[in-house]
């Protein structure tokens, strides 16, 4: 299961070691992780699928360190993070993670370009300015950085969210359901940018229950009822994932 | 609006801490001013509690100055002694009591702690120059040691000399109001005017001292208290005398040789009251400082309580205002703000908006104490320093105690809770 590869491009980020979540919902209990052991490598590109109750939602808060499990551990870029005290998980979500939402969240009432630097106001990085501007220009809006989100398209909106989900050179850009509130055409759009992203080295996992952005990913990871029912490599797989995939699985 | 962002975002570039808190600060305006009307709602109890603040104090302090550098002007050390009628056991004035100029004389001689003193002759005099004629002109009759010990000195011209009081000359000092109401210049100085009929030389002007409680205090004329007493014999009856100590210290000292001395000269028996009063300045500005304290700290109470209700109005926005935006606090800790982050936010804006109504109650409440500073019969307004910075103290202080409820709420909403919340 874990890999041996030395070569650095094949490092392990994510190391899920029989993950389980228990949720109390009034008096009853939900089971909504049971077991889970996977491993994500640097610069892979994974879809994680599987229908609503499946856990997947559980799974992203516990990757995106908002959530911690209840057995088992997730070692991110080799150190587990339910050892971590509060303010080190919110370091570990501002330095290691990049959020992408559905619903964008970028802050009302501010330039898309303060919204790039927010999370950098927290980890006190230095340069934000810069990195910002760097970080809009990847996406393609490096002539609307002083819009505010109520002047920018959804496509657009969704651009601003992932340079702010880049502009910290995260481990892992955590996407939930990134197209969700976009039409197609702009959907496409959005994962354009997210190849692009991925072709730069960045270690990208997708929320969705779009098979047709899955098959965008190179990895698809199928939950349900909080256990890994499918994990294989897509056809846009390069032949060494493809083959770790189908190994591991 | 774009300007204040811009100056607002270049304090931001300071670096380091400064940079985090200028930034909360930058959120906290932004956010005030996208919901005005509410902010400025939510503050007007503290505009209103830092507006009566700056008032009240601000009029207390200037109406205290003025009767203290009053109270200062007639000389800090100085006492006046005047004779006060023996009283029987039911109260009944028995008989006329008297200072006689040897009395006066023998203070000066015995009593180490005095330095000077004069005797003062009181009157209301007639003043007549060519055809104007002044009635009612508080006459003053003393010696040459007037100037000294009232600290008020001649401008212009001379005062009367030893030699003028050992004479008995028929010289005057003018206070600046009489020689306004004269209709004269200052060439009357050498000039000849009639204080009762008497006909009596200017020889000097007094230095002007303005007006007190709406009186003209430079409505004074001098002559000696020798010339006083004669054309006043009667007078002699009510004749007191200044006294100085010699050091403000001195004054207890200076006090107890003058009764001592003025007791024993008179032959009164212990147990009998004296025959003499004393007007000691100091006494009464203790007295004015002590109500002054109790008027300052009753009005404190009063607006300590408006504060109170001021606060609870910023507590209550606040709480509302973490409501709405807990998506956002959910955002913001995904992206990596830590519980204290989201805590000094919300604490810096609840400071910031009371300190903001703060600031405003200070210029409002300057403004109404100018407005009322205006009015002829009232004093001119001061606003200390340390009244500005008790009140935006104050409101940045009910700023933090009334929003660390709010904020504490805030930093503890469970990032996934938030981000789901609608």
């Amino acid at each position: 299961m874990i890999a041996t590869n030395d070569n650095a491009a094949q490092q392990v980020v994510i190391q899920l070691v029989d993950l389980h979540k228990i949720y109390r919902v009034g008096t009853e209990l939900v089971h909504a992780l049971r077991g889970v052991s996977l491993s994500i490598r640097k610069n892979e590109y994974v879809a994680i699928m599987g229908p609503s109750g499946s856990g997947k939602s559980t799974m992203l808060n516990i990757l995106g360190c908002l959530d911690v499990p209840s057995d088992g551990a997730y070692l991110l870029a080799g150190q587990d993070v339910a050892k971590l005290s509060q303010s080190r998980l919110a370091r570990v979500r501002g330095r290691q993670i990049g959020f992408v939402f559905q619903s964008f969240e970028l802050l009302p009432r501010t330039t898309a370009l303060k919204n790039v630097e927010l999370p950098m106001t927290y980890t006190r990085a230095r340069h934000r300015r810069r990195r910002a501007l760097d970080g809009l220009s990847r996406v393609g809006l490096g002539d609307r950085i002083h819009h505010r989100p109520n002047q920018l398209s959804g496509g657009q909106k969704q651009r601003v969210a992932i340079a702010r989900a880049l502009a910290q050179q995260p481990d892992i850009i955590l996407a939930d359901e990134p197209t969700g509130n976009l039409d197609s055409v702009t959907g496409d759009e959005i994962m354009d940018i997210f190849d692009a992203v991925h072709a730069d080295g960045q270690t990208i996992i997708i929320v969705t229950h779009e098979d047709h952005i899955a098959a965008r990913c190179h990895r698809v990871i199928e939950l349900k009822d909080g256990n890994v029912v499918r994990d294989e490599a897509t056809g846009r797989a390069p032949d060494a994932a493809r083959r770790e995939a189908s190994t591991a699985s | 609006m774009r300007l204040l962002y811009a100056v607002l975002h270049m304090l931001v570039a300071i670096p380091g801490g400064v940079a985090l808190i200028g930034g909360a600060v930058v959120t906290a305006l932004v956010q005030i001013w996208a919901n005005k009307v509410r902010s400025l709602l939510t503050v007007l109890g503290i505009i209103i509690a830092v507006t009566s603040i700056i008032t009240v104090v601000s009029l207390t302090q200037g109406f205290g100055d003025y009767v203290t550098n009053f109270l200062r002007g007639l000389g800090t050390n100085m006492m006046v002694c005047y004779p006060e009628w023996i009283r029987g056991p039911r109260g009944e004035f028995l008989r006329p009591a008297e200072l006689s100029i040897t009395d006066i004389q023998s203070v000066d001689t015995h009593a180490d702690a005095v330095r000077r003193t004069s005797p003062v002759v009181f009157h209301n005099s007639t003043v007549e120059y060519g055809r104007r004629q002044l009635t009612g002109i508080n006459l003053r009759g003393t010696n040459e040691l007037f100037q000294p010990i009232r600290n008020y000195y001649v401008d212009l011209g001379r005062f009367y000399g030893p030699v003028d009081v050992e004479n008995a000359a028929q010289v005057c000092v003018l206070g600046r109001e009489v020689l306004r109401k004269l209709e004269c210049d200052e060439s009357l100085v050498g000039d000849y005017i009639h204080i009762d009929s008497q006909r009596f030389q200017v020889i000097g002007l007094l230095e002007a001292k303005g007006s007190f409680m709406g009186e003209n205090q430079d409505q004074v004329i001098c002559v000696p208290w020798t010339t006083a007493l004669k054309m006043y014999p009667e007078q002699r009856d009510y004749l007191a005398f200044f006294v100085e100590a010699a050091a403000e210290d001195k004054i207890p000292r200076a006090e107890g040789q003058l009764v001592r001395i003025l007791r024993q000269r008179h032959g009164l028996k212990p147990g009998q009251a004296n025959d003499f009063g004393l007007f000691k300045q100091d006494q009464i500005l203790q007295e004015f400082h002590k109500i002054r304290t109790i008027a300052t700290s009753v009005l404190a109470g009063i607006v300590s309580i408006s504060l109170l209700v001021g606060g609870i109005g910023i507590m209550n926005v606040m709480l509302v205002s973490v409501a709405e935006r807990t998506r956002e606090i959910g955002l913001r800790k995904s992206v990596g703000a830590r519980r204290r982050d989201i805590l000094m936010q919300f604490l810096t804006e609840s400071v910031v908006l009371s300190t903001v109504g703060g600031a405003i109650g200070i210029v409002l409440g300057y403004g109404l104490a100018a407005l009322a500073s205006m009015h002829p019969s009232m004093t001119e307004v001061k606003v200390p320093g340390w009244s500005v910075a008790l009140a935006l103290g104050f409101s940045a202080g009910v700023g933090i105690f009334f929003g660390l409820m709010p904020a504490l709420k805030a930093a503890i909403i469970h990032p996934i809770d938030a981000l789901r919340h609608e």
